[in-house]
């Protein structure tokens, strides 16, 4: 029972999927009343999905390891000053959008995938480390006194009693992390990073709805099924829970 | 607090102001010395020759790291509020004497130089002028007198704008490029102000209407939530195909001005993403008042609607003002990417410059942007502060 979110995202992400494939995608371009266009092969379009899940999945960690870590040090003791300075910076940070940071970083860094990646880090991190730090605030005093009272060193607390009680809401901030790193892997297309963004970014310039159909339904089917996948992790979480 | 047991920590936390103090300098030392602080270059399309700041700045560098270090030296030693205070006037005396510093260097070099030459701002620019507003963000905070933040704002910019009014940055590739052009970004500036009002607007009775139908909260809730997860990209696309059949569908809506690119499907793709916060937010701000007050209100014989203006709103209004600041960041973000179909905004220059790699055209988009939500953020959240205080006073 707990899964069943897991469940419901997946099935979405599994139909989006299905209505990428080439033969669905040009039979709902027909049901449109689109003139019938070429379609991506299925095997162009894996492609795509493949590069678009390696840049996606490479942002995604660096935005992890940088989140989690720093979200960490913010809620040690010697980290407290920094906490207003981090709450400024996250604040200021959101203001910048992906696509805006694309394109800042397009002259410095060049076509391709580093601009994403900077995008992605720049725009996701500060909210990973606020998510974290939140996480591991809410922890009750009390377990984090008991485990200290129990003569538990300060790691010890950490990866025994605070990670393991704050891991649903790190994982709820993994999940608002990796779905932004769908998007900000699709949106990189504009800077010449070969996604599932390609096609889209083609297809609205020329006009071309099927592989634009197709590319949409298979970045949105990218999101979903990671969020299924950290959804599972959650509901996995949860069950053995102590 | 100042007891020396703690060792380490305690030590690195008294000598911390005059350590950071003094990393800040050479920062900004090394940032106008060593840093290019202006890329010349033959014309806007190839990169510049870095020039760094001894070269501009001229007499005006020393001035400016003086004032800089005193500032840093200000804050660092005296933890008061009237040396914040002091500080924060020396800070924006050393940015002022930067910024005509920048203008009047770039003027004097680029005098015999061809029209077509640009002087572009460089890295050494950027970071000392991320330095400075860090600094000036660490004394406002500390002199902390509301109001301190946006007053020395806008001095800032009102001082810049001015100042690039009397010609002050002329020589600079992004005045150049902004006098180009000027028509074109004012308009664009306009339809991203449209774009992302009229999806707020579109929303916010949206979600009224969503919050009212009790029963369907759930499927509400996950409907809304799983927008979320479309890439905003992908959900742009998928609208123009979807728009595009519906116009040929029911050919009558194009003498109504809709079509598949356009304005009408960015601000319904943008308005989708919406409606998560102001949905939340909303559900936050009804539930803001406890049952007891409730049970109060009902006793007294208030009617709902009553209850709903007198206690329920003005319990929830920091809550709504949240949400509403969230959703209004997010729209001014969103609406860069209506651009792509079609929809105009500040993001077609954004955009223009990213096909023709001109960074002074993609900036020339990409800080009103910027400043806009910037705005947007921290007037809605200074709103949401006072609300705050008001109520629980």
């Amino acid at each position: 029972m707990r899964s069943r979110p897991a469940v419901g995202v997946g099935l979405a992400g599994l139909a989006l999927a299905a209505v990428s494939h080439p033969v669905v995608a040009t039979g709902i371009a027909r049901l449109l009343g689109e003139a019938p266009r070429r379609a991506l092969d299925g095997e162009r379009l894996l492609a795509l999905a493949l590069q678009h899940l390696a840049l996606a999945g490479t942002g995604f960690a660096l935005v992890a390891l940088l989140g989690l870590g720093l979200g960490i040090l913010a809620t040690r003791r010697a980290g407290a000053a920094f906490r207003p300075a981090i709450d400024g910076l996250a604040a200021g940070a959101q203001a910048v959008p992906p696509v805006v940071v694309v394109a800042l970083a397009l002259p410095v860094l060049g076509f391709g995938g580093p601009p994403t990646l900077l995008a992605l880090i720049a725009y996701g991190v500060m909210p990973a480390l606020r998510g974290t730090a939140g996480a591991l605030e809410a922890v009750s005093r009390e377990a984090k006194a008991a485990a200290e009272a129990m003569g538990m060193t300060r790691r010890q607390i950490l990866f025994s009693v605070e990670l393991p009680l704050a891991a649903p809401g790190i994982v709820e901030t993994l999940r608002t992390a990796l779905v932004l790193a769908v998007a900000t892997a699709a949106v990189g297309a504009l800077a010449g990073a070969s996604t599932l963004g390609t096609p889209i970014v083609a297809g609205l310039q020329n006009q071309n709805t099927v592989p634009m159909l197709q590319g949409a339904a298979a970045t949105a089917a990218l999101a979903f099924l990671g969020d299924a996948a950290l959804l599972g992790l959650a509901a996995i979480l949860r069950i053995n829970r102590p | 607090m100042n007891a020396p047991t703690d060792g380490l920590a305690a030590r690195a936390a008294r000598m911390g102001p005059g350590v950071l103090a003094l990393a800040w300098v050479a920062a900004l030392a090394a940032a106008l010395v060593d840093a290019p602080l202006l890329a010349i270059a033959a014309n806007r399309l190839v990169p510049g020759l870095p020039v760094t700041g001894g070269t501009i700045l001229g007499p005006a560098l020393p001035g400016v790291l003086a004032l800089s270090a005193l500032a840093a030296g200000l804050l660092a030693a005296a933890p008061g509020r009237r040396a914040a205070a002091g500080a924060l006037a020396l800070l924006l005396a050393a940015t002022g004497l930067l910024a005509w510093g920048i203008g009047h260097g770039a003027a004097l070099r680029m005098a015999g130089e061809p029209s077509a030459a640009r002087a572009g701002l460089g890295s050494g620019a950027w970071l000392a002028a991320a330095l400075l507003v860090a600094a000036s963000g660490v004394a406002i905070r500390r002199v902390s007198r509301p109001g301190l933040g946006p007053a020395t704002a806008a001095l800032l910019v009102g001082g810049l704008v001015l100042a690039g009014r009397a010609g002050t940055f002329d020589a600079l590739s992004l005045a150049v490029e902004y006098a180009g052009r000027r028509a074109a970004v004012h308009a664009a500036f306009v339809e991203h102000l449209v774009l992302a009002g009229g999806a707020l607007g579109l929303a916010i009775p949206v979600v009224i209407g969503l919050s009212l139908w009790r029963r369907g909260q759930g499927l509400v809730g996950l409907v809304i939530g799983g927008v979320q997860v479309v890439p905003a990209v992908a959900l742009l696309g998928g609208l123009v195909a979807l728009t595009g059949g519906l116009l040929r569908a029911v050919p009558p809506l194009r003498d109504l001005g809709l079509s598949a690119l356009g304005p009408a499907p960015a601000m319904v793709g943008i308005a989708a993403y919406l409606l998560l916060p102001l949905w939340r937010g909303l559900a936050a701000a009804l539930r803001a008042p406890d049952p007891a007050s409730l049970d109060a209100a009902r006793a007294l014989g208030l009617t709902d609607v009553q209850i709903l203006a007198r206690l329920r709103l003005p319990l929830g209004g920091p809550q709504l003002v949240g949400a509403l600041r969230v959703a209004t960041v997010q729209a001014i973000g969103l609406a860069t990417l209506g651009a792509l179909i079609g929809a105009g905004g500040l993001g077609r220059i954004v955009f223009d410059g990213m096909a023709q790699f001109a960074p002074d055209l993609i900036l020339l988009g990409a800080v009103p942007v910027v400043a806009l939500s910037l705005a947007a953020e921290r007037t809605l959240s200074a709103v949401e502060d006072r609300m705050r205080t008001g109520v629980s006073a």
